[in-house]
């Protein structure tokens, strides 16, 4: 091995490089945001009546977990620009990482309701609960118990699949990353410190999680 | 001088498909290697070894926390300079493989956890040996709870074997966007790319549906 | 007595075991004669310079350069298309054993790789859409203006922007590839690309870009572009450099800019300074 390690460009590099990371974080948050949003309405527009409805959710859904993310981000990208539709990269990322989370949130929704028993929601109607009420404060909170740990591997995963952002011109983490590669041919240097900050940034989230998700398991813990 | 832009034909199909063929080719080679690898690992994260579990876990858990597209870069540029150059194929094809098996660890890891350890145990009782036992106790059982979670990492990776196009190599995504550049008719060749990838991944997914529903039923 | 011819014997057989065996010394120069094929890294978005043809095989400039390179070397030329970003690992990697890729010289790049002499010179240009009112340079300050990402002009234009128009309401978006600049001004995603003139100048040519028009030139400077291989590969790099020398002098390169760019090919020297 012949090659001589330079590290001194990185260290250089490292106050822009982490500047970049909250660009990560950003598109990563809010993607994860929307997608949570948009797989709810999702989930009950496959659970419908109404066929378009179920048909329209069913097909998001499909081609979300069927076609490649980067595929997705290139569709947003370049795609809808030949109908005249300019994203920008940010937009086009956020865009593409939304439409794919919303797509498996749908899933994980779904695996979540079928978990709460049925006979509850009508118990608390009997109770005296208006529908939406036993959906706020008996079916959801259990929804959201079940669904807390795919959440979590979700939120892990948009923030590692913006990365594609690099290859659509966004400059999050990796496209930063690349630029200086690209001015100074230092591949595996810059990739190696790129590394440890997404597996930085991948614990922290789980951290942030697990503390945003403790008064969602109180009640558990108090009862054993 | 030649006008360097040409039209879509006909003999582009073939060059789709044959980036779709190298697309399958990273998937099987991949899914295949890394579910054996990843159930040496998951084993050895279920033998009640907490230093070895706790190892195992460690490890691969850097894989599932560092963008897949970051290691392909890093683990095709390492073998560079360490001086075992290897073809595009096989330095994506190997990260894809660790990438895959640290999900497979997960999921056979969980499967053999779901097996109760009273049925385990009554086995042994039997006078069935540990391997008899795995044998013919946790596999069939485990294998239930981890078959739809397997299909769902099956599926990812074929979806992923994308990122290959990153270091170089002409698979399916690589293909097409080669013609994007020299056609310019995006419209039409994401059309045909969405619908290739669809092919090959939705038969797996419905599989996956259609297991689940029987298990309920 | 027969002690040493026995030693004797097993020291020249272990010489000749050693000239057998052990390629140490051997560079990439030798690699490529023993292997009888030179495989070069070459960007093929970036027409004419490099593309695919209608076939999808390479095609352009660098790619022909190739070709006549591995010709006078008696062995056979293996085009590997890489992207801008992927020059360098292909490199490292012994993947290909030289970049033939249009690449400018800069001091910070030759910290890592190697450069030969200059083979061509760019100029930067600015390429509008036909109906585009910018005639000045400067009016690109307040304009959204696509680049390719780890080219020169990028980081030229990045630096050139931030020196020059601190109060400039403009941005700049960079591509993944050089054709997804020409195919961003074309769409109007973006009010103006940053290339080089050869490859505008070929772009305008085509059917496909008939919207399109030349902008005015970039302040930068030439773009010198050199061959790049390993840093110590000296004994390659001296060959490579005296192959640009017999190219240039003997009018293959002329011709073959003739045949691509068309024109004269420009002057590859620096007055007042040896290389």
């Amino acid at each position: 091995m012949d090659y001589q390690f330079h590290w001194r460009p990185v260290i250089q590099a490292l106050p822009d490089l982490l500047k970049a990371s909250l660009v990560t974080l950003q598109v990563s948050l809010i993607a994860m945001a929307l997608g949570l949003m948009i797989g709810l309405v999702l989930y009950f527009f496959r659970a419908s009546q109404l066929r378009v409805l179920r048909g329209f959710g069913s097909t998001w859904v499909e081609i979300a977990r069927n076609t490649p993310s980067l595929f997705q981000i290139f569709v947003f990208y370049w795609g809808l620009g030949e109908f005249g539709i300019f994203l920008s990269s940010y937009t086009a990322v956020v865009a593409a990482l939304t439409f794919n989370c919303a797509g498996y949130m749908a899933e994980t929704y779904r695996g979540g309701f079928n978990a709460v028993n049925p006979g509850q929601d009508k118990a608390a109607r009997t109770l005296g609960m208006t529908r939406f009420q036993s959906m706020r404060y008996v079916v959801l909170p259990q929804v959201l118990r079940a669904i807390y740990g795919p959440m979590t591997n979700q939120f892990t995963w948009v923030i590692l699949a913006s990365s594609l952002g690099m290859l659509a011109g966004l400059r999050e983490l990796s496209g930063e990353t690349q630029y200086f590669n690209s001015r100074t041919f230092r591949t595996f240097e810059f990739f190696a410190a790129t590394a440890v900050i997404y597996y930085l940034i991948a614990k922290m989230a789980l951290l942030l999680m697990a503390l945003l998700g403790r008064p969602l398991f109180k009640a558990e813990r108090a009862k054993s | 001088m030649t006008d360097v832009f040409t039209t879509l034909q006909w003999s582009d199909l073939i060059f789709l498909l044959e980036g779709a063929w190298k697309t399958i080719q990273i998937s099987v080679v991949s899914i295949l290697l890394g579910t054996l690898l990843g159930m040496v690992f998951g084993w050895l994260m279920s033998l009640n070894n907490k230093l070895i579990t706790f190892a195992v876990m460690a490890v691969l858990d850097v894989f599932r926390s560092v963008p897949l597209l970051i290691q392909l870069i890093l683990f095709d540029s390492f073998v560079a300079i360490a001086g075992f150059p290897l073809p595009a194929f096989w330095s994506g094809t190997i990260v894809l493989i660790i990438y895959t098996a640290s999900l497979v660890a997960v999921v056979v890891h969980s499967g053999i956890d779901a097996v109760p350890p009273g049925l385990r145990a009554a086995a042994r009782c039997l006078g069935m040996s540990y391997w008899q036992e795995m044998r013919h106790v946790t596999t069939p059982v485990g294998l239930r709870t981890a078959f739809p979670s397997w299909l769902g990492v099956a599926l990812a990776t074929i979806k992923d074997s994308a990122l290959v196009s990153a270091i170089g190599y002409v698979e399916l995504l690589r293909a097409s966007q080669i013609l994007n550049t020299r056609t310019q008719e995006s419209v039409k060749i994401m059309l045909l790319v969405g619908l290739i990838y669809f092919i090959i991944s939705y038969p797996l997914s419905r599989l996956g549906a259609r297991y689940e529903q029987r298990q309920k039923s | 007595m027969k002690n040493t011819t026995v030693l004797g014997a097993f020291g020249a057989l272990a010489l000749l075991g050693a000239t057998l065996a052990t390629p140490a010394a051997a560079d990439k120069l030798d690699d490529v004669l023993g292997s009888g094929k030179l495989r070069c890294a070459v960007v093929l978005d970036f027409p004419p310079m490099g593309y695919r043809d209608a076939n999808n095989e390479p095609a352009g400039m660098d790619v022909d350069i190739c070709k006549d390179l591995a010709s006078r070397m008696g062995v056979d030329a293996e085009v590997v298309g890489v992207t801008w970003a992927e020059r360098i690992p292909s490199l490292i990697s012994g993947r290909t054993d030289v970049a033939i890729a249009s690449s400018s010289d800069s001091l910070e790049r030759a910290q890592t790789v190697g450069f030969t002499i200059p083979y061509m010179v760019f100029q930067f240009q600015s390429l509008l859409p036909a109906d585009s009112e910018i005639t000045e340079w400067d009016q690109l300050k307040d304009a959204n203006v696509g680049v390719a990402v780890g080219t020169t002009y990028e980081s030229e234009l990045t630096d050139y922007s931030a020196a020059n128009w601190p109060d400039g309401k403009g941005k700049i978006t960079t591509f993944q590839a050089e054709n997804d600049t020409y195919l961003a001004v074309s769409q109007g995603r973006v009010e103006a690309g940053i290339a080089t003139d050869t490859a505008i100048a070929n772009i305008l040519q085509s059917d496909s870009f008939s919207n399109l028009k030349a902008g005015p030139v970039a302040p930068f400077g030439a773009d010198i572009v050199g061959f790049m291989t390993e840093r110590n590969e000296f004994g390659w790099i001296n060959y490579l450099n005296l192959y640009i020398n017999h190219a240039y002098r003997d009018g293959t390169l002329g011709d073959l800019y003739e045949t691509h760019i068309g024109g004269e090919m420009p002057d590859l020297t620096t007055v007042g300074v040896y290389y």
